[in-house]
């Protein structure tokens, strides 16, 4: 079943006077509960891609259309709220906010859902419980490791049990060992919570985790690798 | 709802920059201590000196004469001036100062007819410790304003001598008008006496005259002068705050001088606000990029970036306005200059007032920076880290 679908997408910004095309005329499908590595050279695509996958930037021409929604017609503010309630977003680096702790993190996509405080709470620890990383709730990002921060970084990601969770480069700062655990991690949400989760990775060897690869290469897609 | 649940994410933004925020805040409340204090004597000054509809009390001096000292007046003047139409009672008076000049800690003393003391009791006052009785039977008798007594930590039973007279404390009265509060009425007879400065017996200082209707101020005041202008002593008659006003100018001055502090310090926290929520934008780029990444609208942040300017305001003029109206409270602090009280006003009107302003500058000194983050677009904020 389709849930994400890009129709001839194409995107354009401005540095300075000179146009720039990361992506043109794109097409492609992604369905529900799949995972998709999106590879290629820098300058690809697959940021731009993934910018507009979440709702953070918007298309200049072209569909894109997510669970039956346009959202390539969403105004910025309804695509903050469509955001808030459909996508969870991991950074390569973390990017957890230095004074709040672990828990507070995680909490923070919660505080735009009309949920109340004991059901937050019951939330935020079973995503911490998920992760692995229930017994650190209380401390700070500085006293985390940088596996543990990606770890509260994916619980924060998941909390409001989005409909699509989107990495970029997510095991890109991390050790091997790490790394590798980070992906059983994404892996195990894939396959018990039926997540679809679209990363976009420079390294091969984290694609194994993925049941499509897409290639990218100058905006286009050229080639769509399914694995299983 | 969503506007709420933020306010906790941003208060604890300011608890843990615990050096940050206790610089901005501590710079904050001191500027706010300066304003209210400064406030609280304007309010002080201009309650002491500003006519009320309800006035009935006239001041009858020496003219040309502004010290207590210089200011003597036959006290036989008090029928004559009993006898012009208008007037319901007339009270000599005999001030005696410990400095005629301005000052924080003067003591008053005024010289009451015995009989006349239901009349120099203040409108609003009551007597709290001993009893007017006490007063009449002691001819060294002291009825203390409850200012000067809790100045000078004085209780009934008490004795305490200053400017060369010493006195018994037969009872504290307690009044919210300053001329009263911070005075110690005593029989006239001991203070002429025990002045005898500038004659004994018959000269007072002033007379004060009650009218039988505000709007009779005037005339009544034209006709005393009237009375006893080709005498060897001519008055002067005011309204009693007109009187304050002349005989305190230069405390009234000194608090329009000090009005320009209050501004000086509004705009301390004004700027103080706006360099906290600008530093904070700065650091926070990509959090706040994070947050919208994470379905934060661009409104709400501005909204957290005006939650933290008003927070900071709103903390530091608390602190500041509470330590100001605390210490004006326990530091019963009145100005007395050539006899007249202008004490610092303790309502806390002059604290609310201030951390208002405060809450209403800090909100306004974060209004451009919300506005600008919130026009940010997302790539924008993480580009700029």
């Amino acid at each position: 079943m389709t849930l994400i679908k890009c129709k001839q997408i194409t995107k354009h910004y401005y540095r300075g006077s000179e146009q720039i095309t990361p992506l043109k005329g794109l097409d492609l499908e992604i369905q529900r509960g799949s995972f998709v590595a999106l590879m290629g050279p820098s300058g690809s695509g697959k940021t731009t891609l993934l910018n507009l996958l979440a709702g953070i930037d918007t298309v200049s021409e072209g569909e894109l259309i997510i669970d039956n929604e346009q959202i390539h017609n969403f105004s910025k503010n309804k695509l903050a709220s469509w955001r808030a309630d459909h996508i969870g977003y991991i950074f390569q680096l973390y990017n957890l906010v230095p004074v709040l702790t672990a828990y507070e993190n995680v909490e923070i996509p919660l505080l735009l859902h009309s949920i109340n405080r004991n059901e937050r709470h019951e939330r935020v620890s079973d995503a911490l419980e998920n992760v692995g990383i229930a017994d650190r709730y209380n401390h700070y990002p500085r006293q985390l490791s940088g596996g543990q921060e990606q770890r509260v970084a994916i619980a924060r990601a998941i909390v409001s049990n989005p409909t699509i969770l989107l990495a970029d480069e997510p095991t890109g700062d991390l050790d091997r060992e790490t790394g590798t655990a980070i992906m059983d991690l994404l892996k195990s949400l894939q396959e018990k919570q039926g997540q679809t989760i679209v990363m976009v990775t420079h390294d091969p060897q984290t694609t194994k985790w993925a049941d499509t690869v897409l290639h990218l290469e100058k905006g286009q897609l050229i080639e769509q690798e399914v694995r299983s | 709802m969503k506007l709420l649940k933020v306010v906790p994410t941003v208060l604890k933004h300011i608890k843990r920059a615990p050096i940050r925020s206790s610089l901005t805040l501590g710079g904050i409340a001191v500027a706010m201590f300066l304003f209210v204090m400064v406030e609280s004597m304007r309010i002080g000054v201009k309650e002491a000196t500003e006519m009320t509809a309800n006035e009935t009390t006239l001041v009858v001096y020496r003219e040309n004469r502004y010290c207590p000292f210089s200011s003597k007046l036959p006290q036989y003047y008090e029928q004559r001036i009993d006898d012009i139409d208008g007037v319901s009672s007339v009270v000599p008076i005999q001030i005696h100062v410990s400095n005629c000049g301005a000052s924080l800690d003067v003591v008053t003393f005024r010289g009451i007819p015995r009989d006349s003391i239901e009349h120099a009791i203040a409108k609003d006052g009551t007597i709290v410790g001993g009893t007017l009785d006490d007063w009449k039977h002691r001819g060294d008798g002291a009825i203390v304003g409850k200012g000067l007594a809790a100045r000078r930590g004085i209780k009934v039973g008490d004795r305490f001598s200053a400017a060369g007279i010493d006195v018994f404390v037969a009872a504290i009265q307690e009044t919210d008008e300053a001329q009263d509060k911070n005075v110690a009425l005593v029989q006239l007879p001991f203070l002429q006496e025990s002045a005898r400065k500038g004659g004994t017996g018959t000269i007072v200082t002033q007379f004060n005259v009650e009218v039988d209707d505000a709007s009779y101020l005037d005339s009544v005041a034209s006709r005393i002068d009237e009375t006893f202008a080709h005498d060897e002593h001519p008055t002067a008659t005011f309204p009693e705050k007109a009187f304050v006003g002349r005989a305190a100018r230069d405390i009234v001055q000194l608090s329009e001088v000090a009005g320009i502090l209050a501004w000086g310090a509004l705009a301390a926290v004004f700027a103080l606000v706006a360099n906290a929520v600008i530093l904070a934008v700065r650091d926070r780029v990509k959090d706040h990029a994070v947050f919208q990444t994470l379905g934060f609208t661009g409104w709400l942040i501005g909204w957290m970036v005006m939650i933290e300017g008003a927070a900071i305001a709103l903390i530091g003029g608390l602190l500041g306005g509470a330590a100001a109206y605390t210490t004006v409270k326990l530091g019963h602090f009145t100005m007395t200059m050539e006899g007249v009280n202008i004490e610092l006003s303790t309502k806390p009107s002059a604290a609310i007032i201030g951390i208002a302003i405060s809450l209403g500058l800090g909100i306004f000194a974060a209004v451009v920076p919300a506005i600008r983050l919130a026009r940010t677009d997302i790539a924008s904020c993480f580009r700029a880290v």
